[in-house]
């Protein structure tokens, strides 16, 4: 019996690991990322130790050092390069493969349906993805080696950050091959779609507005976001929802027989669809952030006089797209508002993006606050001035020192003793030698 | 005279302002070796590939029992081989027969009749990717006869093949037509088509010219001699 059974599924993907596993562009993201964990491994340990009074440095200058910030993002961050400029170039040659062979014309005919085909990819390049997660992941054991603490709620949300970004490059790189009719062209329009949402994020942070708004989805800060311990469901839902939406537009050119006309409305549904779906995603509000140090979060008493608050809230800072102020308030305290009050509502205004000629403005760094009917302004653009502006106007005071321990940070004073080995000659070596050992078996 | 496995009706198709096919019409026959004959570029390949679903038709459709076949039924009903084509490079010969029969639901009681008809023996544990095009063409030929469609289309079956493989292969063809499998072949060289097949359609410019026996289609040239080549010279 031919079709949809499981003993062809089993099969496809037999042959689509196979696939995966003679292609030399895997092999090469394989050996590769052994070098480039290794870098960021290595000088992230080296300045931690340096910051945790190592050489001289005065001991107690790294207390509040956290693993997750000192260690984990920059060495993790050798998978986010790694999605970028090697992953889409495995992903095309799994999926154009087909079409440039001409396998793709046999195995149509075998009538199983083009998203099982498609979901056979993505299933084989996931797993190929989570094998080069392993020179990070062995990181995490050296550095426990060391001496060193793991809070595994932020490594956990971390990782997690690090697959759906993979997963993004998936279904973007899958649709573009599934697209263009040859590989290049293919490669050339993945780099292209992420560069541009580069420019989405530079224009973001010029502007403001939609584009910044637009610009908080991007991978880039998706990661960015995952790297402080934050899962936001809406981020989560989104990078699902695009992942899924590319691979989609991936199995309607994956087919064979259908006029072009129809194809294109296809995609035009897949990707309403999409739309729709991530537009009710950026409704959802639930985050949690699993950091140890509570990065993104206020301290549990103070969220919790912010959650008694009823009334809606308004924020109206003058300031300046670029002007560091409004990052710092931005990050240090509006970030966390939006988490424990849902009815904030938040609006810069400045006349140009930079403000630099705005500072002698009357009015200019002004941030007031409009909380039922009062109204209160403050120039304080730290978490501590804005919480103290927004207990001003509820008339309550401010949250009582809590008893909450508070994060104290884990300095590690060491040296990243056999790290060079593991990464630039255990790991580049094992999978040159696992290529060899697997290609020829497959001969 | 054999019952009719389907027949093709009005298919066309356009690439642009070309015309690849028009208004093709003909029947196949359940069990027979039919022979697709046209010169390059009559719309062999392209008549092959619409009816395997491959490519799209502009209009037209297969039918059998009186019904149009599309999607799902047509992979039921007819498989189809391609040209030029060479699937799975990286991986064996031996593993293409075995993905055939696991994944396209291929007939594993053929396969070592299959290798010794084609004489693939010799070439199960090599990549597919290095063997020589009449040594790939006699792999895809060996999955083709693996497949459980009652017609199996193959285009240019005897391309890259020498003389005595060609002679073999023919056989072999003969062998599983007389099994009650179906047979479409679309061949450039007439005197192949002719050592071979029991019918023919004569496609050239993308229209059928005709369709018969070589008794036939002599008549239908109105010529005294059953020479194919001169016939398919008359009519095209």
């Amino acid at each position: 019996m031919r079709g949809w059974s499981t003993a062809a599924f089993l099969w496809l993907l037999d042959k689509e690991w196979r696939a995966l596993v003679t292609s030399r562009s895997w092999w090469i993201l394989l050996m590769g990322m052994g070098p480039l964990v290794g870098l960021s491994f290595i000088g992230a340990v080296t300045t931690y130790a340096e910051v945790s009074g190592l050489n001289g440095t005065s001991a107690g200058v790294g207390e509040a050092l956290s693993p997750l910030i000192g260690i984990w993002a920059p060495t993790f961050s050798a998978c986010e390069l790694a999605a970028v400029f090697l992953l889409p170039f495995v992903v095309i040659r799994m999926v154009a493969g087909d079409r440039q062979s001409g396998a793709l014309k046999l195995e149509m005919q075998q009538g199983l349906p083009a998203f099982v085909r498609a979901a056979a990819k993505a299933m084989v390049l996931v797993a190929g993805w989570l094998v080069a997660m392993l020179p990070p992941a062995s990181a995490v054991l050296l550095w426990k080696s060391y001496g060193g603490t793991l809070h595994a709620p932020e490594l956990a949300t971390l990782a997690a950050g690090h697959i759906l970004n993979a997963g993004l490059t998936i279904g973007l790189a899958a649709a573009m091959a599934s697209f263009a009719e040859h590989p290049s062209t293919a490669a050339i329009l993945t780099l292209s779609a992420t560069v541009g949402t580069w420019i989405v994020s530079f224009i973001g942070a010029v502007q403001g507005g939609w584009w910044e708004r637009a610009a908080g989805y991007t991978p880039a800060a998706m990661v960015g976001e995952f790297q402080h311990g934050l899962l936001r469901l809406d981020t989560v839902l989104i990078a699902i929802a695009l992942s899924l939406t590319g691979l989609g537009i991936a199995t309607v050119w994956m087919r064979l027989g259908i006029a072009v006309k129809r194809r294109l409305y296809e995609t035009a549904a897949v990707g309403a669809v999409g739309l729709c779906v991530i537009f009710a995603a950026t409704q959802c509000r639930a985050s949690w952030d699993t950091s140890e140090a509570r990065g993104n979060s206020f301290s549990e008493s103070d969220e919790r006089a912010l959650g008694r608050i009823e009334q809606p809230l308004k924020i109206v800072a003058h300031l300046a797209q670029e002007d560091p102020r409004r990052v710092d308030l931005e990050h240090r305290a509006i970030s966390k508002l939006r988490r424990v009050m849902p009815q904030l509502e938040v609006q810069y205004v400045a006349g140009t993006s930079i403000g630099l000629f705005e500072q002698t403005s009357a009015g200019y760094g002004e941030i007031w606050y409009e909380l039922g009917g009062h109204r209160t302004m403050s120039r304080v653009t730290t978490a501590e001035g804005v919480l103290e502006a927004i207990y001003s106007l509820t008339g309550t005071a401010p949250a009582a020192e809590n008893e909450e321990p508070e994060f104290r940070g884990h300095p590690l004073a060491t040296q990243p003793k056999g790290a060079a080995t593991l990464f630039y000659g255990i790991w580049p070596g094992m999978f040159l030698a696992a290529a060899l050992v697997i290609r020829r078996r497959l001969k | 005279m054999e019952a009719m496995l389907c027949e093709v009706k009005g298919l066309s198709k356009r690439f642009g302002a070309i015309a690849a096919l028009e208004d093709v019409t003909f029947h196949v026959r359940r069990g027979e070796l039919l022979g697709l004959i046209g010169p390059n570029g009559a719309g062999k390949s392209t008549l092959f590939e619409c009816m395997a679903g491959v490519l799209a038709s502009d209009s037209g459709s297969l039918c059998a029992g009186g019904r149009a076949v599309s999607g799902r039924a047509r992979t039921e009903l007819l498989f189809y081989v391609p040209d030029g084509i060479s699937p799975w490079p990286e991986q064996s010969a031996g593993w293409a027969l075995d993905f055939t029969i696991g994944f396209l639901g291929g007939r594993a009681e053929l396969r070592d009749e299959v290798v010794g008809q084609l004489g693939l023996a010799p070439l199960l544990g090599q990549h597919i990717g290095t063997l020589s095009k009449g040594q790939r063409k006699r792999v895809l030929l060996g999955v083709g006869l693996l497949t459980p469609q009652p017609a199996l289309l193959i285009d240019e079956p005897f391309e890259g093949l020498d003389l005595r493989q060609a002679r073999e292969i023919a056989l072999a063809l003969r062998v599983h037509a007389e099994r009650g499998r179906t047979l479409f072949l679309s061949i450039h060289q007439i005197s192949d088509a002719a050592r071979v097949c029991d019918r023919f359609v004569l496609l050239s410019g993308g229209r059928v010219r005709g369709e018969g026996t070589v008794p036939e289609l002599a008549a239908l040239a109105k010529r005294t001699d059953e020479d194919l080549e001169e016939v398919f010279l008359a009519l095209t």
